[in-house]
């Protein structure tokens, strides 16, 4: 199952880039809505510059007009506590009145780091004295105890990137635990599909996250296998339909050809008759050989015909079924010409032996049937490295180019779903076609340099 | 080739079609056989070979009663015969089935009446060897039983190899046998890279045989082929 890696891969993508959209968006919103804010106004800064506004004048301090404005507008107020005293000798006319006049050493530790009554205070040293800003209550909050121990902030940035390894990981784990139950609801479901395609009965428990899907599964496997056993069955009715007829042919065929046979040799018809019977016997020989050929078309058609398949010598098939050919040539009409190189004794291939001598057979058969008046037949076998070549020609009438592109291309009526005119007649050259196909050969139909036709069958070794 | 001997062999032609019946026993008939018997089922089939106990039977496998390959399991059990399915089962797995149960030889309907006697005499030939097999050739005659060849008045013995390719020449006589068969017939199953062994025991036997051996009439060379004897009478 290579898609549920690949499930995994993606999921983890679409994790991690979300992890990284999510912390640019969080540093983006943290710097927006505090690094900026804080940066435009500091309650610190506000208190420096207070400070550098006071001056001391021959009538007291006095503060800047713009800074009052400030402080005022901020609801803010401040005074300035004396160096040598600790007293209050100046402040806004905004300070509460709860604002204590003197101070402690303690008291300043704690408005410095802190509060006073609740004010949150800032400082800054001014002349002769301690500034203090105050805003209202509630307006800041300030760290009291700030302080952290100096190994913790020198590892900040390793302990950073160590919690954020740590977290990546708890999260893998986390979508492990709770998705390995749905990959393991995924798989047999994703299973089936795949046993589907290649046309497989499923059966997939129903059950878990996707028995519905299941449920599915399971029936459109149902389908498909009863469509396959419907046309598997039809299949088998046509091939046996067409087995039991050649079969019933048999045996009436025998009887014509039998005594056909008989009367052409009877020495007391005149010669004229025996011609007539010798055409019935022709002619009942091309029935018997339709008749073999539409089964074995059939058969191998309807993939009803295995291949068994050895390490043959291609020679030794080619030569005995030339040999055949020549013992039963009685009238001698039909001469074959044995032109493969005497150096070439073996050409061995992987082929169903009978197949093959059949297949040859055809092509020799082919020859005869188109020469009525006899022709000169060439077989030859050559060795071409990867390809063993088998060639069987004639000096017989041929094929026009016309009808050699029709051979070559046009569908024949076994395999033929639709009406058109064009279909191929003569099964002899689909059985040819059907071996060397199941032999992952070629067949290449031509003209021969002798004049007629010439059929080459390249079969790998 | 003098197989008159096996014109007088009994055989028994098995087949529920009565005119293919009638047809196939006058082939034989008027080939010369002289004692056919016929049956129409397994029943009539049994009874007629307790009677004449046939030395060749010839069945068809669709019986009305029964099929051949049972048929012929039952008669290989009394006696050993020659048995040729003659039927219109023309199955690879059918002829498989036949050959199995032990068949000589397995003919597929229709037929031409000159290959099948050419069958049924081979069957013969190679069951019923002749008492005096002298095969005449132009210059030489052959005996078989002594593994020799009498040319000019003169026993030339023949070695074993010599024997074999003649026998399994003599058995298709005027008919080309390929080189393959013969290499067969001399060196078993395995008999590729025999060639020029092959041709080596040609010419030794051409020797025997011929006159002129460089120019021979009765051991004749189909060339990338195979060869043929060629006897005297046929």
């Amino acid at each position: 199952m290579k898609s549920i890696p690949k499930l995994i891969r993606r999921f983890v993508g679409i994790m991690m880039l979300s992890i990284i959209i999510l912390v640019i968006l969080n540093v983006a919103f943290y710097w927006i809505a505090f690094v900026r804010n804080t940066s435009v106004f500091s309650p610190w800064d506000m208190a420096r510059q207070t400070a550098d506004a006071l001056q001391l004048t021959d009538k007291g301090f006095l503060l800047a007009d713009d800074m009052a404005v400030q402080i005022k507008e901020q609801d803010a107020w401040a005074v300035l506590i004396d160096d040598d005293t600790r007293e209050v000798v100046w402040h806004t006319n905004t300070m509460p009145d709860n604002i204590p006049v003197q101070y402690t050493l303690s008291d300043i530790a704690e408005l410095t780091r802190g509060y006073v009554d609740g004010y949150p205070t800032f400082t800054a040293g001014a002349p002769k004295g301690l500034l203090v800003l105050g805003y209202p209550r509630d307006s800041f909050w300030k760290h009291t105890r700030a302080s952290w121990d100096y190994d913790f902030i020198a590892d900040l940035p390793r302990n950073a990137i160590i919690i954020l390894a740590v977290n990546t990981m708890l999260i893998f784990l986390i979508y492990a635990a709770a998705n390995s139950k749905l990959l393991h609801s995924v798989k047999p479901v994703t299973n089936g599909i795949q046993d589907l395609s290649s046309g497989c009965p499923v059966c997939i428990k129903e059950e878990g996250v996707f028995a519905e899907l299941a449920e599915k599964i399971n029936k459109t496997s149902e389908i498909l296998q009863e469509q396959t056993k419907q046309l598997r069955k039809k299949e088998t009715a046509r091939a046996n339909w067409i087995a039991g007829v050649s079969h019933d042919i048999r045996t009436p065929l025998s009887m014509i050809m039998g005594y056909a046979d008989q009367l052409a040799n009877a020495n007391h018809w005149s010669e004229a008759e025996r011609k007539k019977a010798a055409v019935i016997v022709r002619q009942s020989k091309r029935m018997k050989d339709l008749i073999n050929d539409l089964n074995l078309a059939s058969r191998l058609e309807y993939d009803m015909q295995p291949l068994a398949i050895k390490r043959e010598n291609a020679v030794s098939i080619v030569r005995q079924v030339v040999v055949e050919f020549m013992n039963t040539d009685i009238t001698g009409q039909f001469p074959i010409e044995w032109r493969t190189a005497d150096t070439l004794s073996a050409c061995y291939i992987d082929a169903d032996k009978d197949l093959l001598k059949r297949a040859i057979a055809n092509l020799i058969q082919n020859s005869i049937h188109h020469n009525e008046r006899g022709c000169v037949i060439y077989a030859s076998v050559a060795d071409h490295g990867n390809t063993c070549r088998i060639c069987i020609e004639d000096n017989g009438r041929g094929v026009s180019d016309e009808q050699i592109d029709s051979l070559d291309n046009a569908p024949h009526y076994m395999a033929c779903d639709t009406n058109t005119t064009e279909q191929q007649h003569g099964l002899g050259l689909l059985i040819v076609k059907q071996i060397i196909k199941g032999h992952k050969g070629k067949v290449a139909i031509g003209h021969s340099e002798y004049g007629g036709l010439k059929t080459v069958l390249t079969i790998p070794k | 080739m003098n197989d008159g001997y096996l014109l007088h062999k009994r055989i028994l032609l098995v087949d529920d079609e009565p005119e293919l019946l009638h047809m196939v026993f006058t082939i034989l008939t008027e080939y010369g056989f002289q004692n056919v018997k016929t049956a129409k089922s397994v029943k009539q089939a049994l009874e007629e070979i307790e009677k004449s106990r046939p030395e060749l039977a010839i069945l068809d496998v669709m019986l009305p009663d029964g099929n051949g390959f049972d048929l012929l399991k039952q008669l290989k059990k009394n006696d050993d015969y020659p048995v040729l399915f003659l039927t219109a089962r023309g199955e690879d797995d059918d002829k498989f089935k036949g050959f199995g149960v032990g068949a000589d030889d397995y003919i597929i309907k229709p037929f031409l009446p000159r290959e099948f006697m050419f069958r049924v005499m081979a069957i013969l030939r190679r069951s019923y060897k002749d008492e005096n097999p002298l095969v005449q050739l132009r210059d030489s005659r052959i005996d078989f039983s002594r593994a020799e060849v009498i040319k000019n008045d003169k026993h030339i013995p023949l070695t074993a190899k010599e024997y074999e390719l003649l026998s399994a020449l003599y058995r298709h006589a005027g008919r080309i046998v390929t080189i393959d068969a013969l290499c067969e017939a001399a060196w078993g199953d395995n008999p590729f890279g025999y060639e020029n062994s092959l041709m080596a025991h040609i010419r030794r036997i051409r020797e025997k045989i011929e006159l002129n051996p460089s120019q021979p009439v009765s051991l004749v060379t189909v060339r990338g082929l195979g060869y043929k004897l060629m006897t005297e009478g046929k």
